[in-house]
């Protein structure tokens, strides 16, 4: 079930018997109907061992199952909300983002440092994202927190994108992501322009970046 | 040409095409195609432009960016707003500027103890020549303008840039209330007389003058 824009920090969700969704803990505002929320302990689908996955992984923020019939709010400190419409493809998004999902989508936990190899380590490490990062696979939708808005970029096989890693937010398609390095010996001296390290997506799909390089 | 769009009201795009655009450091937030960034120091070029960056402490943090393709900047999500100027000066706190066309200058003025109260220092940047300029303000900014018969006063923490042939002094309302801590929390305004614009946004940055 989509999610419906109510201004540009919230977002209202269908609940219907039979479906479950997961949110932040948290993250509700309002409801109308009757609708429950249960602190999903191991923190998502899957089972004790994708809880300890993500434990392990530090991606392991605290959701909830929201079950029931009715209309459900959500909205998270202020944060702008946007939301993704998924037919079968992978959304690549860290779990502090995630603000609620679809029960039909497949909650993943991947390690980034398999793209790349150990420029996926350094790049998780430089952007203060850790290795790990949450994928959401499957028909449904998603909604993500961004501090200031998102614009989304496409990226083609014949246009990669260059992100900021700091202003990265999420990416969904078939993109490989590289960390690239532009060290010189401004960087050395202290007199960098403040863009040592980028994150270049290539493939074909969309890259979501916000207007701002703050993290949550 | 550079050109200059913005996408939403918070990210600013530029099609480049082999020229280079001054912005704020670290203000990329991605690019396509190919490009260069450089770190400069703003205050002026060349040692003229090292000593007046030392002393006036205005040095702003500016990067060079060059190359083919579109870059798109963004700062802490604050709003930008477009100034278009045909040969007039644009006058900006350093911190205020995102990103001026290759054709702009940059320099730095005195602006006397204004600066002070508003937490800027006492020094101002200006922006001169034709082209475009993007500016931050937080929150959607206004623009008011200034007449000989309308003149404006402005609290220092929401003033963000002006423009046009206006003279501006600092009044201070301070009262035997401000000292014994009632004060109304607007002890120092700016006044702007003359002819021009002046932009003011939504919000207050910390100020001296705030405190009291």
């Amino acid at each position: 079930m989509p999610f419906t824009r109510i201004n540009s920090k919230m977002v209202e969700a269908q609940v219907h018997p039979g479906q479950r969704m997961f949110s932040q803990r948290g993250a509700m505002l309002a409801y109308r109907g009757r609708v429950t929320f249960t602190p999903s302990i191991t923190g998502g689908q899957g089972g004790v061992m994708s809880m300890i996955g993500r434990r392990v992984a530090n991606e392991a923020t605290p959701l909830m199952v929201v079950e029931g019939e009715g209309t459900v709010m959500f909205g998270h400190g202020g944060h702008h909300i946007h939301t993704a419409d998924l037919t079968g493809e992978t959304l690549y998004v860290e779990s502090d983002r995630l603000l609620a999902f679809d029960g039909s989508l497949r909650q993943g936990t991947m390690f980034m440092g398999s793209q790349g190899g150990v420029m996926g380590v350094i790049r998780g490490q430089a952007t203060g994202q850790g290795l790990f990062t949450t994928t959401l696979q499957g028909v449904g939708s998603a909604a993500f927190l961004a501090h200031g808005g998102v614009i989304e970029l496409p990226v083609t096989p014949q246009r990669p994108v260059h992100v900021d890693p700091q202003a990265y937010v999420a990416h969904r398609g078939e993109v490989r992501n590289r960390l690239t390095a532009a060290l010189g010996w401004r960087e050395m001296v202290g007199r960098g322009s403040g863009e040592a390290f980028q994150l270049e997506l290539s493939g074909q799909g969309t890259v979501y970046v916000q207007a701002s390089e703050e993290k949550l | 040409m550079a050109t200059f769009r913005l996408q939403g009201t918070r990210v600013l795009a530029v099609d480049l095409a082999g020229e280079a655009v001054k912005a704020k450091n670290g203000a990329m937030v991605a690019y396509d195609g190919e490009m260069t960034f450089k770190k400069m120091t703003g205050g002026g070029e060349g040692l003229r432009g090292l000593v007046t960056r030392r002393i006036t402490g205005e040095h702003m943090a500016v990067m060079e960016v060059r190359g083919t393709g579109t870059c798109w900047f963004a700062d802490r999500a604050t709003e930008i707003n477009l100034v278009r100027l045909t040969g007039e000066t644009l006058h900006v706190e350093a911190s205020n500027l995102l990103a001026t066309e290759p054709a702009l200058r940059t320099g730095t003025t005195f602006t006397g103890l204004r600066g002070a109260s508003q937490g800027n220092g006492l020094f101002t940047t200006t922006v001169e020549g034709s082209g475009q300029a993007a500016i931050l303000s937080d929150g959607p900014a206004i623009v008011l303008r200034v007449t000989k018969q309308t003149p404006l006063t402005v609290d220092p923490g929401a003033y963000v840039a002006h423009t046009g042939n206006l003279r501006q002094h600092l009044q201070s309302a301070l009262g035997w209330r401000t000292l014994v801590g009632e004060g109304s929390g607007e002890s120092f305004q700016i006044r702007f007389e003359g002819e021009g614009l002046v932009y003011v946004q939504p919000s207050e940055r910390t100020t001296i003058g705030g405190q009291l």
